[in-house]
């Protein structure tokens, strides 16, 4: 009788936690993120304050995501929408989504962006036009970085998603953690510098910048096995540059590695970290592929 | 009750006259009521429009051009204030601005390119479909999809600016994903898009044929092409991807900007940066614009007002002499009816209740008819306003 008691008291308080906690889930304040790095510096600031998604599926690339209908609609739903700017996820141009919760992260550092190419035509009798094209990933510039998560800071308070007080601790334990990257960065890189490195895609010129790396770019998909073209174009690379290490943004298959190292080349996995590496943080992905360098720089 | 009852039978038995004679009265007192009830709704409309709208920013020019096309969607063409404005607001942290941009219209209906923020604002709901998601979507007011007979799934196509630009904006197609639930305002007269849509039509955006080759952006060389590109005239899931804009969003246009204070300090201190007439911007409030506009308007009621009472002075005096004539001409049946022992008093009773029974029909009809007007004043003044612009 008293186990049955004790039983049925149980159950009811485990009813009452799992509706608050549906409650609580359905009631938490929503914030869109279009990468990586802005989700994981979101959900360092809001804590548990906020439901924090990166709508985009692992296995497309979140610049060149095209959202569906019913992903728009999330979106347009959610308190807080976080941009990158730097041309990142060009999709956002070309869906409607409410101004007022739209955050441009890099606004604050838009001086810094790197243009990486520009083009020129006309149409019919209209004059020429350019297009310029500005390298994206930001967020590998820590110094960057920092400025993007005070954007995110700022924007989480003047919305009161989370308190002043809360996010400003936070902010601080973030921006701690940056400078520790930035310092550990400069001192895994040093060493490279005026070492050739050539990357599968172009997508380290802010950390090129930032630690004073010679990187040259090839444009191979990530994670696929090189075409002969391909590895013909990445031959004539190292033999005008006479580079030892070469990035790669994901694993290839076994045999890419293998036919790089017999070109002389170190190969590095440095996850650009647009897309989040399973089981690892922004800094624990940093940080690994920092050190996979500063041992590739070795001679 | 025999007066009465006399009264009614001789009503019926002259119906002809008696119509004619309960419809004049009936008009002449239902003008003045619907009249009245028109303008007092007319009134409160242009009004209302502009009381909800607290500020609107625009280029300095003429206020009245400003405050028509922001609110009103009409002809008017400002000039366009560009979207750092917006920025400048937003940066301020003082309010929300709404950028709204009406130069384009399409099957005698404006285009208005805005952002999703204008929905919230004028707390318009769609009735049909959905609401604005991607590029080339459009959302219709409730009387353009009445008007034109479309509906979820058709096409608008856009006109040009006007028929000699063969060589400048194109006309851009664009599916109608949803229609706004009915609002009574300019609301319902609108093909609401997306301003980058806008912007499309205006030529500042658009999707073309591919002119550079992967290899060129594996060199990060500058690629030139001054082919004749194919632009495209309809956005699809096939060539949305092409589409792209030029220059910086901030240098793009808007027709004005809708603008919403915090409060009235923020609201105070906004039209405060604003006053400088060196500033090629102005803050304006459209409820002074618009107030100052329906009292210019409605002077003219006063005047109405007037001839409407002479009117119906002069209606009545000739519903009188009728009755009068009427009367006159039945004195050998009023004669015969006191020799039959019908005292002079009855007699009174019998032409009084002939007399009240028709302007209570009178009164019946035209108090009918104002309850109609009253209760599609705001559908009516609507259509009426529209007509206008």
């Amino acid at each position: 009788m008293t186990i049955l008691r004790t039983f049925r008291t149980l159950f009811a308080a485990g009813l009452i936690l799992f509706v608050a906690g549906v409650a609580m889930a359905q009631d938490r304040p929503r914030v869109v993120a279009v990468n990586y790095p802005l989700q994981y510096f979101a959900e360092r600031l809001l804590g548990d304050a906020a439901e924090v998604v990166f709508p985009v599926p692992a296995d497309v690339d979140p610049s060149f995501w095209r959202p569906s209908i019913s992903d728009v609609s999330m979106i347009q739903s959610a308190d807080l929408i976080l941009l990158n700017g730097a041309g990142f996820a060009a999709w956002v141009d070309r869906v409607s989504l409410p101004r007022s919760k739209l955050v441009n992260t890099s606004d604050a550092i838009e001086e810094q962006f790197i243009v990486t190419e520009s083009m020129t035509h006309s149409h019919g009798d209209g004059g020429e036009h350019s297009h310029e094209a500005l390298a994206s990933y930001t967020w590998l510039d820590p110094t960057l970085a920092t400025s993007q998560a005070d954007a995110i800071a700022a924007a989480i308070v003047s919305r009161g998603l989370a308190s002043q007080d809360q996010v400003d601790a936070r902010l601080e334990i973030l921006r701690e953690d940056f400078q520790a990257l930035d310092t550990q960065a400069a001192t895994a890189l040093g060493a490279l510098e005026g070492t050739d490195i050539i990357a599968t895609h172009p997508r380290y010129q802010y950390l090129a910048r930032r630690y004073d790396l010679t990187i040259a770019s090839l444009e191979w998909e990530a994670g696929a096995m090189p075409t002969d073209a391909e590895i013909a174009d990445l031959q004539a690379l190292v033999d005008e540059t006479g580079a030892r290490i070469l990035l790669w943004e994901a694993d290839p298959p076994d045999a890419a590695f293998e036919i790089t190292a017999a070109l002389g080349l170190k190969n590095v996995v440095f996850a650009p970290l647009a897309h989040g590496v399973e089981g690892h943080s922004y800094f624990e992905s940093f940080t690994d592929a920092l050190s996979e360098m500063a041992e590739a720089g070795v001679p | 009750m025999n007066a009465l009852y006399l009264a009614f039978a001789y009503l019926r038995y002259h119906w002809a006259r008696s119509l004619v004679l309960t419809l004049v009265a009936a008009l002449i007192l239902f003008v003045p009521v619907a009249t009245q009830i028109l303008l007092s709704t007319s009134e409160r409309a242009l009004v209302a429009r502009g009381d909800a709208t607290p500020l609107l920013l625009g280029s300095r020019g003429s206020q009245l051009d400003l405050t028509m096309a922001a609110l009103y969607f009409s002809d008017e063409r400002p000039d366009p204030v560009p979207m750092h404005e917006v920025e400048t607001i937003w940066d301020s942290g003082l309010g929300i601005p709404i950028p709204v941009h009406t130069a384009f219209s399409s099957s005698g209906f404006r285009i208005v390119g805005t952002t999703l923020d204008y929905f919230d604002f004028r707390d318009l709901t769609a009735s049909e479909g959905r609401g604005l998601s991607m590029l080339g979507d459009a959302v219709i007011g409730a009387d353009v999809a009445e008007t034109l007979g479309k509906g979820v799934g058709d096409t608008l196509v856009s006109s040009p600016e006007n028929l000699f630009d063969l060589d400048g904006v194109y006309p851009l197609e664009m599916p109608i994903v949803g229609i706004l639930a009915p609002s009574n305002s300019p609301d319902d007269q609108a093909i609401f898009v997306d301003i980058k849509t806008a912007w499309v039509i205006q030529g500042i955006g658009h999707g073309h044929e591919d002119v550079v080759t992967a290899a060129e952006v594996a060199a990060g060389s500058e690629a030139v092409a001054n082919a004749a590109v194919v632009q495209y005239q309809r956005i699809t899931d096939e060539n949305i991807e092409s589409f792209h804009f030029h220059g910086n969003q901030d240098d793009f246009p808007a027709s004005a900007v809708i603008v919403v204070p915090n409060d009235t300090r923020s609201g105070t201190i906004l039209k405060g940066r604003y006053l400088d007439s060196e500033n090629p911007t102005q803050l304006i409030e459209p409820a002074g614009v618009i107030q100052g506009l329906v009292d210019r308007i409605f002077r003219i009621r006063s005047l109405l007002d007037v001839v409407t009472t002479i009117i119906a002075v002069a209606a009545l005096a000739a519903i009188g002499l009728a009755i009068f004539l009427s009367y006159r001409l039945r004195a050998r049946e009023i004669a015969t009816a006191v020799k039959l022992g019908a005292r002079r008093g009855m007699v009174l009773r019998l032409l009084s209740a002939e007399t009240i029974t028709l302007l209570s029909l009178s009164g019946i009809i035209a108090g009918l008819g104002a309850a109609i007007v009253s209760r599609n004043a705001d559908a009516w003044v609507s259509w009426l306003l529209a007509l206008g612009s």
